[in-house]
């Protein structure tokens, strides 16, 4: 803990930068998401299976919403599919640096149960200035989503 | 006379809720508001929910979990209490990052409520409610907890 808070007070760009390339050499966007400490706060973690990135977080006492069903919290889904539009927008876009949120948008399907989470994401347009990433999430089968949200990130 | 008490033991129960369970607990977020429509919240800058490491703004999700309680809250008064409203959906618009190291204070109001869906509005804040981070709308579901 004190080394990471110790890092958090000298992180430069440049380390971002080098954090972003090894992770692209090494094929692994774990990488990435350890720099970002809200990624450890609600436990996300990503592996890349089959050329695609899947993001999962785990059941966590601080990520529940409701404690009588008890269901995952609604802004703990929206974060999770937010930090892995931003962590596909990095990896696969090959952008070093950390991308700027526009706008967030969230569909709710069905409750979150306390339960793993898995995300997946598509980059729908990379323009000049803007990209645009859709995100599904999903508990037990990837047809039966959880919810559904879709963020544009300004280019940096 | 009976409601308003009524709604004091709501609001307390509420704040208990909100600020001792779960994720709000674990964000250590406090109600200062809470009004039929009406909830106002505020969130101490905390250093493990940084999105981005390089200048230490805290991550956008955590905007949104605070949107989402903060409207669901306001959605809750006008509803009543034997319901429970699911978020349907919520759009947030960014309009400038947080400063780190300040308090971020939400606000939310339900600007419609009708018989089986509510309308939310939210904005996130630091020192001037004019000049917001974040600007939310959300609805919600009302449904019945008896069944």
């Amino acid at each position: 803990m004190d080394e990471r808070d110790h890092k958090l007070t000298n992180f430069s760009s440049k380390d971002f930068e080098l954090i972003a390339i090894r992770s692209r050499e090494i094929g692994s966007p774990q990488a990435i998401i350890d720099a970002i400490p809200y990624g450890k706060f609600i436990g996300v973690e990503a592996s890349v299976i089959e050329n695609e990135i899947q993001y999962t977080m785990d059941r966590k006492k601080t990520n529940i919403g409701n404690p009588s069903l008890p269901a995952i919290h609604g802004g703990v889904i929206g974060g999770f599919l937010e930090l892995a539009s931003a962590i596909e927008s990095i990896y696969v876009l090959e952008i070093n640096a950390v991308p700027k949120v526009v706008d967030f948008s969230i569909d709710y399907l069905r409750p979150g149960r306390y339960k793993k989470m898995y995300a997946s994401c598509t980059v729908l347009r990379q323009g000049r200035k803007l990209i645009n990433v859709s995100s599904n999430a999903w508990q037990e089968n990837k047809k039966i989503p959880v919810a559904t949200a879709r963020c544009h990130f300004l280019v940096p | 006379m009976s409601v308003d008490l009524k709604f004091k033991f709501f609001k307390s129960a509420m704040k208990l809720a909100m600020e001792r369970t779960g994720h709000g607990a674990a964000l250590g977020l406090k109600l200062t508001k809470v009004e039929k429509g009406l909830i106002e919240m505020i969130f101490p800058y905390k250093k493990e929910v940084i999105g981005n490491p390089i200048t230490g703004v805290v991550h956008g999700g955590v905007i949104v979990s605070l949107l989402d309680t903060c409207c669901g809250c306001a959605a809750i008064t006008v509803a009543g209490f034997a319901t429970v409203t699911p978020t349907m959906d919520l759009r947030l618009d960014y309009m400038q990052p947080a400063e780190p190291e300040k308090p971020i204070n939400i606000s939310a109001k339900v600007y419609k409520n009708t018989s089986n869906v509510v309308f939310c509005r939210g904005v996130a804040w630091q020192s001037d409610m004019e000049n917001p981070i974040a600007h939310c709308v959300a609805t919600f579901m009302k449904l019945s907890k008896k069944k």
